[in-house]
């Protein structure tokens, strides 16, 4: 016997399922569009050589952008990722070059130095209750002014250390003797290994289950007798580290660790998980649809440059891109 | 309690601040940045000059050069502690006129630095000629070419003097000597190391015959030094400024070569300019603080030491 | 097996800030037994059983569970103990699967404890489900289900805890008297297994069901604890208020006047609501009765232009107006007070006067958009007095108010507003048995005054009690109209019921 009866609730959240894969094929369609359109636009886009450009200038926002994923489903925002991102480059840089540290412990000083400040973030969230918003504010002024007074202002090169340029810009898939350009960078493979482990994380562990918990819902959660603060901690250190391991990509792509960059990346890593259907008021979200946010973002501006669109224009119609791809995801929420 | 702690030590703070200003003569530098190389040799050359003369220098600039309400909170800042003369590397001319008629009112005498102020305000402009220097630039590239093809300039930005001099004075020269020369893209990268890089990819990407790339600042220089790098093409590259990354490729001979300017003069010309207006020395219009092609074959001459920069 | 002391609370003591809300409160509670607390809004019932369930600690006092004195610092200690807890509020997180709300924090894992086991947790589930017989998946979405089953979850979570102690706060409050029948026999069922249950509600019709002892909590404290079989429900409602109440008898019903001010025809939205025509006259209370979910609020949604319509005709005053928003409603005199107040009635963070003014805002303007605060704070006062709204000050803050006085809020916002004809949706959910009684006195003397009053009520004996008319609904239809002596419970429950043949 059933308590409740009721077939129009059963039909909705059918209808609702199906809306909801709409939308995942929809931000996918979009790329494949795009795509489709900028190959025929220019015999110049769709090239091998080009593709691995694409996929390696994403690489270093996808990061970014799965990192904040994790903050963004808690309901919770991280700003401080871009300069977190370059203060994680300098420590490394420090390390490496100027204590003259084995690479791998300069990366591994990088990581963890993410990790720490994104530790930072997550206990003055939940132990001091302060917005996400505001700590993280606060947390990437601090950062960057860090940044440069440890950098003392300066870049700091990795020139005497020419293995860390290989952490990126390295390949271990070379397959141009079979197809020719075909050598993905270490860069690009990094991203789809953080994007691999960060999925797993987020909808194969308990880490993952909470983090759209306490999005959903943070009371029911610490009514459930779970240690809410405590989960939430480690959010924020894992979104922390991430970012860390974008801080490597960067100065190792750039050879450099450049103390004054990373302001304004943390925008660009938000739009991409925007674009990829994570809600900003928590609860929902994915990461091959942040991943596919930032392809979409990429492409889209590799394209219009190929295209010669001047570049004022390219920035209105990134802009139009956002705006656009959170108001279909809203048309679907309505609906549901 | 607290408040009123903080509130006395920010007195004390400030009084003594002034009292410092009033005993030796005082010279504020407001500059348009400070975390870039180019602006820390500018500011040695400036605390050179200053030990030389004997006067106390400071140094402060915003962290980008798109923050011009910063730079005029810092103008506003250094004209209220009375200094005997202020230099100025203005982001925006015209928002800082009212403050330069303030200095001027008070007899503040304001010697302009880097790029010059639209006004007949300042005393005198310690500048390099970004005009000639990105001509000079043209006349290398085509040189290097062999005077016909197609080039790229990626600029840092299409707003502000310097970048709109240097992209200027290159593009005019090409235009005017150079009919076989052909210049397909102008982009605007910031400044920044990574965007430029993928920047100029992309410009590579739709223009495979492209012969000649310049970068019209370091960052936009490295930009298209690791774009050229990563997609393996052989073009010629010429950079402005110095830096490591810049003359290490142009050591490696990745790059052609590049513009030196002379901040370290820039820097100690102002000073000095400014000392010898409060003398009441007469100065001309302009002071050009000089710039000089770089390559392989002289960087190494000593006359280069001090201006290329780390 | 009835005689055994599960639990024993004495001296509790707590306070927060300005308020002193339990005063050397004890309790006792026995295995296999239903024990229902009752008292107003207020009276300390959910404070106590929080402490009970770790979410609050205790200031004073000592807790005694089968034998043993325990310390509850928090909800995962009492979990440990075996006492469950189902809260007034669904605690729920919306984006999880049913499965997954039920086992969060103790997710069964596989992978050396690194990964979740989905497969074991919907399994286990399923078998909670089974056992309270009820159809449904795990796997589904929580946020895609009714309130109705959404708070069976919070059942089927708490008892998956093995639980020995087990309170449930208002459990019944989002369940229709069906779905309320399905809990009791759980109920019964726990009991017979030896659960000890804690029951909290302010219908006094289950509580004479299922409760075998009642313990009544006034002010913060203990008043009296008494065999559910000895007591007629009017002595309890007494200990409760501290005053006594006669109007449990049928109020002297108001019957409008012939003057057709409402009227709908042809009303449809896709599956809620199915071709809707009904009347309404002035100054009579039009009952809307039927199970949660059969339409009722979207009928009252649809009229008031919250909700997109596919078709229909709505006739005031015997004109047809066209409304498409909430704003063309409200400007022929139309308004709606939501079921859930907190959410859609009030600014829960403005003050009183700010409330009462806040819909009528073009009314309080003076030169140059400035708001005229004398005459806001006049109307304000006046309908604190004739409404008698509870509250120190016209400054104070509506969340700080009862669950009644903030009814009233909005019923004095509406009035101000100039609504004829008001729509209220559960106007007594959630707020105690005295402020009820008031809201009754309120909805008479606004009929009385010449305002159409629209009630839907999931409690029959409001409905009962306060209208001269009632429209049942089931599944979207309007399936009978009752009126006089018609309006029986045993009516309304067939009307409710009737089905579409196929």
């Amino acid at each position: 016997m059933s308590t409740i009866a009721e077939k129009p609730v059963a039909a909705a959240s059918a209808q609702k399922f199906g809306s909801s894969a709409t939308q995942k094929l929809l931000a996918f369609g979009s790329l494949v569009v795009m795509l489709i359109i900028f190959s025929l636009a220019t015999p110049n886009f769709f090239r091998v050589d080009n593709m691995i450009s694409i996929m390696l200038s994403t690489a270093v926002a996808g990061v970014l952008g799965i990192g904040v994923t994790f903050v963004i489903i808690t309901g919770g925002i991280d700003l401080s990722i871009g300069t977190l991102m370059t203060f994680c480059a300098v420590i490394t840089g420090v390390f490496i070059t100027n204590w003259h540290f084995p690479v791998l412990i300069g990366v591994l000083a990088g990581l963890l130095t993410g990790s720490l400040i994104g530790c930072c973030s997550g206990v003055l969230v939940s132990k001091l209750k302060l917005p996400p918003f505001i700590v993280t504010l606060g947390m990437m002024l601090i950062v960057k002014g860090l940044s440069l007074v440890i950098s003392g202002t300066k870049p700091i090169y990795f020139v005497d250390t020419e293995s860390f340029n290989l952490i990126a810009m390295g390949t271990m898939l070379d397959l141009s003797a079979i197809i020719p350009d075909f050598a993905i960078p270490n860069a690009v493979l990094i991203f789809f290994g953080v994007a691999a482990i960060a999925g797993f994380i987020l909808n194969k562990t308990v880490l993952g289950r909470y983090t759209f918990a306490m999005g959903s819902n943070e009371e029911a959660v610490r009514l459930s007798g779970v240690n809410v603060d405590a989960w939430k901690i480690g959010i924020y250190t894992l979104s922390g580290a991430i970012v860390g391991v974008a801080g490597i990509l960067i100065a190792s792509r750039l050879n450099s660790a450049q103390p004054a960059l990373g302001q304004g990346y943390e925008l660009d890593a938000i739009a991409a998980a925007v674009i990829g259907g994570v809600s900003l008021s928590g609860g929902e979200g994915t990461i091959l649809g942040t991943v596919i946010g930032a392809f979409i973002m990429s492409v889209l501006i590799n394209g219009l440059r190929i295209l010669n669109v001047p570049q004022e224009w390219q920035t209105v119609v990134t802009g139009l891109i956002v705006i656009f791809a959170v108001y279909t995801d809203n048309l679907r929420r309505r609906k549901g | 309690m607290k408040n009123k702690k903080l509130f006395a030590v920010l007195v004390l703070l400030i009084m003594f601040a002034t009292f410092a200003g009033a005993q030796t003569i005082y010279i504020p530098l407001i500059s348009k940045g400070f975390q870039h190389q180019f602006w820390q040799a500018v500011k040695m050359g400036a605390e050179q000059a200053g030990r030389d003369f004997k006067v106390t220098v400071t140094f402060e600039g915003p962290e980008s050069e798109a923050m011009v309400d910063k730079q005029i909170d810092m103008l506003t800042a250094a004209l209220a502690k009375k200094p005997q003369a202020i230099g100025l590397a203005a982001l925006d001319s015209k928002a800082a006129i009212p403050l330069l008629k303030k200095a001027q009112a008070a007899g503040i005498p304001v010697i302009a630095f880097d790029s010059g102020v639209d006004s007949d305000i300042p005393v005198t402009t310690c500048t390099t000629d970004n005009i000639a220097a990105a001509a000079l630039a043209a006349d290398r590239m085509a040189a290097l070419i062999g005077g016909k093809g197609d080039i790229a300039i990626l600029v840092h930005d299409q707003t502000s003097r310097t970048g709109i001099d240097r992209r200027d004075g290159f593009v005019n020269r090409i235009k005017a000597k150079y009919p076989n020369i052909k210049i397909v893209s102008i982009q605007y990268g910031g400044g920044d190391h990574l965007k430029s890089t993928d920047l100029a990819k992309a410009v590579m990407q739709a223009n495979p015959n492209l012969k000649g790339y310049f970068g019209a600042n370091e960052g936009s220089a490295i930009g298209v030094l690791n774009a050229v790098r990563e997609m393996k093409r052989k073009v010629v590259i010429i950079g402005y400024d110095a830096g490591k990354q810049q003359k290490d490729a142009v050591r490696s001979g990745e790059m052609a070569g590049a513009i030196t300017q002379n901040p370290v003069g820039i820097g100690y010309r102002t000073v000095e300019a400014a000392v010898k207006a409060l003398k009441g020395e007469k100065l001309p219009k302009i002071i050009d603080t000089g710039f000089l092609w770089y390559d392989l074959s002289n960087m190494d001459n000593p006359e280069f030491i001090p201006l290329l920069y780390d | 097996m009835l005689s055994e002391q599960l639990l024993r609370m004495e001296g509790i003591n707590k306070s927060f800030p300005g308020v002193n809300a339990l005063k050397d409160v004890r309790f006792e509670a026995r295995a296999g037994e239903v024990h229902a607390l009752l008292g107003e809004n207020g009276a300390g019932k959910s404070t106590l059983m929080k402490i009970l369930a770790g979410v609050y600690s205790k200031d004073t006092g000592r807790i005694i569970y089968k034998g043993k004195e325990i310390n509850l610092p928090n909800p995962r200690a009492a979990q440990h103990l075996g006492i469950g807890i189902i809260h007034q509020e669904l605690n729920l997180a919306q984006h999880l699967t049913a499965a997954q709300n039920i086992f969060i924090g103790r997710e069964p894992r596989s992978l050396l404890g690194l990964m979740l086991d989905e497969k074991q947790m919907n399994e286990d589930a399923k078998k909670l489900f089974a056992m309270l017989r009820l159809d449904l998946d795990p796997r589904t979405r929580v946020m895609d289900l009714v309130v109705a089953k959404q708070q069976m979850i919070e059942i089927a979570k708490a008892l998956s805890f093995n639980s020995g102690l087990l309170i449930m706060d208002e459990p019944t409050a989002a369940l229709n008297d069906k779905e309320t029948e399905e809990l009791f026999r759980i109920i019964r069922h726990l009991k017979d297994g030896g659960v000890g249950i804690i029951y909290i509600s302010h219908r006094m019709d289950e509580i004479k069901k299922i409760a075998d002892r009642i313990t009544v909590m006034r002010d913060g404290a203990w008043i009296d604890t008494v065999n559910a079989a000895d007591v007629e429900m009017d002595q309890i409602i007494n200990m409760m208020v501290g005053r006594k109440l006669d109007e449990m008898s049928r109020a002297p019903g108001v019957t409008g006047s012939d003057e057709v001010v409402l009227s709908v025809r042809n009303l449809n939205r896709g599956g809620f609501i199915k071709d809707a025509c009904f009347e309404v006259h002035r100054g009579e209370i039009l009952g809307f009765a039927g199970l949660m979910g059969a339409g009722r609020t979207e009928v009252a949604r649809a009229v008031f232009g919250a909700d997109r319509v596919d078709s229909g005709e709505i006739f005031i005053c015997g004109k047809k107006v066209r409304i498409r928003q909430p704003r063309d409603a409200v400007k022929h005199g139309v308004g709606y007070l939501s079921e859930d107040r907190k959410r859609f009635g009030l600014a829960l963070g403005m003050d009183v006067e700010a409330n009462i003014a806040l819909a009528s805002m073009e009314k309080f303007l003076g030169f140059g958009g400035v708001v005229n605060r004398k005459a806001t704070r006049k109307t304000g006062a006046q309908f604190v007095e004739s409404l008698a709204i509870k509250t120190p000050s016209l400054a104070q803050k509506v969340r700080f108010l009862s669950g009644g006085n903030q009814q009233k809020v909005i019923i004095a916002k509406w009035i101000v507003r100039n609504s004829n004809i008001l729509f209220f949706d559960e106007p007594t959910r959630g707020i105690d048995v005295g402020a009820k009684f008031e809201v009754y006195k309120l909805l008479n003397r606004l009929a009385a005054e010449g305002k159409t009053v629209i009630m839907i009520s999931s409690e029959m004996l409001e409905v009962i009690r306060l209208c001269t008319r009632v429209l049942v609904m089931c599944e979207g239809r309007i399936t009978g109209e009752l009126s006089g002596d018609e309006i029986t419970q045993e009516n309304i429950l067939r009307l409710a019921t009737l089905r579409e043949a196929n």
